[in-house]
């Protein structure tokens, strides 16, 4: 059955990955038709502006992608989700899964000029690991990594705690991007303006509130030939209608964060195209506060899995740009595992569970129990949920009070947000996390991301607590099995679904549209980030 | 008295915003931390909090914060690890361009509508009234959007974003100069009418001065000085407005900056932001004060009057 969604799942999305990936390979190794190789593209992000172009600093999305540009990884994932080799050529394991042993690939230069030796590596995992750098992704990532040796000139030796299966998949990750040395020994505030990677383009400039401009770095080795485009123009322009317009006009050649209306009517025609690349990690769901109120009741939670039907919306909503999941993980994650039966919406067996569970309705039709109502609350992130997302939520709304349940939905900014979240003053909620590989359930499922940072920041939102969980993730993310790791996790995966702690929605929609004058886009890296090494105008 | 008036507003401003800024969500030691959602330590946290004062009784934080006012130390942003000025400076110019260019268009649409209106006659008066009071309730979200449909992805004239060339700040000042010139068109239709009834319109033409000539010397001057006078509210308005039209057409500016600085709570830049803003307004009221008073001889002999007695 996990086989036969990920056919379907898949299908379309790898179709035109694939043969993007193809086309932008012929054009690196034989041009089948003439580029322009002095062109510059301009791309329009609606991500906010990073506050710091270095992803080691911080470590989110709107940084990857920009960073995606100049800097590399060690480690390189393919479509068919194994670990290749990028800045390293090869890694070998201890068999205790306590100490890896990564070789470099041979001469690979900073676009400052120094090499990118076993010393450089060394000092990228200190400076992540450094608590002044503020790390929070890349840190979190290396957490199992005890200490980083430089071994001799070309070997980097990393020691680990205790065995760590999604290692490679960290690794892969920009926000453990490897920089030049040199520009890491700056002050972080100019590091921040412009890091020093071996990637295919550099940074020239940065224009607060405005821009960056790369430009093609003429020694790049690392990937296939020289990049075709002279330079780019990154450009912020958080209004949709405004980045669509400016699309359509030829003004910009790229645009990131396409609303699906806007991917809808583009579809149509052939002078823009549509690259859909689904962020790894975890699906876009509703989790459901199991810590407290009515949903720590497993039948409630149950009730309102199968009272709402969410499929129509999605398919209205989101104009067919948006497939319905039905598991924890990412349609790109390997070992996701589905079970689309749980959520067969069958109302009149809902509301027998809430009858089960003592709910009875009361005169305004919102059902009662010992005096309280059954009322929900639903803080929702503006900055994290589109519109589409939104109104979905309302769909929820509605149908759920037909089952006698009260929902309050809460539009708010993304401070008060957290701060809804860090008092427990919820009761559903929606968050995205992005991460390469099923580890990402540890992170979110584990009771251990149920106790706040300091910060007030915690990840199991749905405050699952089940100490055979956290069992089946401490062993899952420590086995150098792969086989008893898919299996780990598909039991894992089979629990957080039955227990109803979640409403899986859809992938973490990632959605580019580009001028079809643009050739070789659809490469993506590990986190579903485009590169654009590979990407010229045609003619 | 003119100083001390500013002052005050200055400080009014300083004050207000102080306070408000407390009013947004979040804890300002984690904004200074990368926002919210990250994972800084408890140490972190503590440590901004003592090296930022946080930590200080409110009041204690506002008088600290007037000090460093006076000494002209607007501090450091937290977002954009930057001194505040620095980043003000860097963003002024974009803002002011596009409020003059506001400025300019609105008063050529203003006085053609006016002119056109009274040389008209009474449907044309009809008519002008009936396109100054739509231009001047109309949003600038909206009207920027219609702009850029029409001009950028429909007829392909202008671009939809800012661009380095002066192309890309014809729909941006197009969206800020209309409805202030539909308010401006009903300002000085009102106020030609009313001139060209007063006695001094009357001599001038009986010492057999052309009509143009009178229209252009008397009726235009005294209608001019209102209108002239309200420049000054004007382009506090289109500052206002900018953190709209800059958001929509991708401008860099002092709205743009200031939108973004109150998402992240970025406490020491919006109260820049705000004082800079408050500081131009006064500037160009005065400004505007004064030409009015140039090209208006009875608000001259009054205050005159006024200070001698």
């Amino acid at each position: 059955m996990n086989t036969h969604r990920r056919l379907l799942g898949f299908a379309v999305p790898a179709l035109l990955l694939g043969s993007a990936l193809a086309l932008s390979a012929c054009s690196a190794v034989a041009p089948t038709e003439p580029v322009s190789t002095d062109k510059t593209l301009v791309y329009a992000s609606g991500d906010a502006e990073p506050t710091c172009l270095d992803p080691h600093v911080g470590g989110n999305y709107p940084q990857s992608l920009l960073a995606a540009q100049f800097l590399e990884q060690l480690v390189s994932e393919n479509k068919d989700g194994e670990f290749t080799p990028w800045l390293a050529k090869s890694w070998t394991t201890s068999p205790d899964g306590l100490t890896w042993t990564f070789t470099l690939a041979d001469n690979v230069k900073f676009s400052d000029g120094t090499p990118l030796d076993a010393a450089a590596v060394v000092r990228n995992i200190e400076h992540v690991q450094d608590p002044e750098t503020k790390s929070s992704t890349g840190y979190l990532a290396l957490a199992k990594v005890s200490k980083a040796t430089a071994t001799d000139a070309h070997t980097v030796t990393l020691n680990l705690s205790q065995p760590d299966s999604a290692l490679l998949e960290s690794l892969s990750q920009p926000w453990l991007a490897i920089e030049s040395p040199a520009g890491l020994a700056r002050s972080q505030d100019e590091n921040c303006q412009a890091p020093i990677g071996t990637g295919a383009f550099v940074v020239d400039s940065w224009k607060r509130q405005d821009s960056v401009t790369l430009s093609r770095n003429p020694h790049y080795t690392t990937g296939k030939g020289e990049p075709a485009l002279a330079k780019i123009t990154w450009r912020f322009i958080p209004d949709s209608a405004t980045r669509i317009a400016a699309l359509r006009s030829g003004d910009v050649q790229m645009i990131d964060n396409a609303q699906p209306d806007t991917i809808a009517a583009s579809a149509a025609s052939d002078e823009i195209k549509h690259l859909d690349a689904p962020r790894p990690g975890s699906v876009n769901r509703i989790e459901f506060n199991s810590s407290r109120g009515p949903l720590a009741d497993e039948r409630v939670r149950e009730a309102l899995v199968r009272g709402v039907d969410v499929n129509a919306g999605i398919k209205t909503l989101f104009f067919g740009t948006a497939t319905r999941s039905y598991s924890p993980l990412s349609s790109v994650e390997k070992l996701g595992f589905s079970e689309p039966k749980l959520f067969d919406t069958d109302v009149n067996a809902a509301k027998k569970l809430l009858d089960e569970a003592g709910w009875v309705p009361g005169t305004d039709g919102i059902r009662e129990k010992d005096g309280q109502k059954l009322s929900l609350k639903f803080p929702v992130s503006t900055n994290q949920s589109i519109p589409a997302e939104q109104s979905l939520f309302e769909q929820i709304q509605e149908q759920a009070k037909g089952l006698g349940i009260a929902i309050t939905i809460t539009p708010l900014d993304l401070s008060s947000w957290y701060e809804a979240l860090g008092k427990n003053d919820y009761d559903l909620v929606s968050a995205p996390y992005t991460k390469v590989g099923p580890d990402v359930l540890r992170i979110l499922y584990h009771s251990a991301g149920i106790t706040p940072a300091p910060s007030g920041y915690f990840a199991n939102h749905a405050q699952v607590n089940l100490p055979a969980l956290d069992d089946l993730l401490t062993r899952a993310a420590e086995t150098g099995d792969q086989t008893e790791r898919a299996s780990l996790y598909e039991q894992a995966q089979k629990t957080i679904l039955e227990g109803y702690y979640i409403l899986p929605l859809y992938d973490q929609q990632n959605h580019f549209l580009y001028s079809g004058k643009l050739t070789g886009v659809g490469e993506v890296n590990s986190v579903g980030n485009p590169l654009l090494r590979g990407v010229s105008f045609a003619g | 008295m003119r100083i001390g008036g500013a002052i005050l507003v200055l400080w009014a401003a300083a004050t207000a915003t102080f306070f408000a800024v407390r009013l947004i969500p979040g804890d300002p030691a984690q904004a200074f931390l990368g926002g919210p959602g990250s994972q800084a330590s408890a140490e972190a946290l503590a440590r901004v909090r003592a090296e930022n004062g946080f930590d200080l009784p409110l009041w204690q934080q506002y008088l600290d914060y007037l000090g460093r006012l006076l000494r002209g130390e607007l501090g450091t942003s937290y977002s954009l690890h930057a001194p505040v000025s620095e980043v003000v400076g860097e963003q002024l110019a974009g803002t002011l361009e596009l409020a003059l260019w506001s400025l300019v268009i609105a008063w050529v649409i203003a006085l053609g509508l006016a002119l056109w209106s009274v040389a008209g006659g009474p449907v044309a008066a009809r008519i002008a009234a009936g396109i100054e009071m739509t231009a001047a309730v109309l949003p600038h979200f909206w009207l920027g959007s219609v702009l850029i449909l029409l001009f950028a992805t429909g007829l392909g004239w202008l671009p939809a974003i800012a661009t380095p060339d002066a192309r890309g700040i014809i729909l941006p000042a197009l969206t800020l100069a209309i409805p202030l010139a539909g308010f401006l068109a009903q300002l000085l239709r009102e106020a030609l009418q009313d001139a060209a009834a007063q006695p001094f319109v009357l001599t001038a033409r009986a010492r057999g001065e052309s009509h143009a000539s009178v229209f252009a010397r008397h009726t235009l001057r005294h209608a001019a000085g209102p209108a002239i006078g309200l420049t000054g509210w004007a382009f506090g308005s289109l500052m206002s407005g900018a953190v709209v039209v800059e958001t929509i057409f991708a401008r860099p500016g002092l709205g743009r900056t200031l939108v973004s600085a109150v998402q992240v709570r970025d406490v020491p830049l919006v109260i820049g932001l705000t004082l800079v803003a408050a500081a131009a307004y006064l500037v160009v009221s005065v400004l505007s004060d004064l030409a009015e008073r140039a090209l208006n001889p009875a608000l001259r002999i009054r205050t005159e009057a006024g200070a001698g007695a």
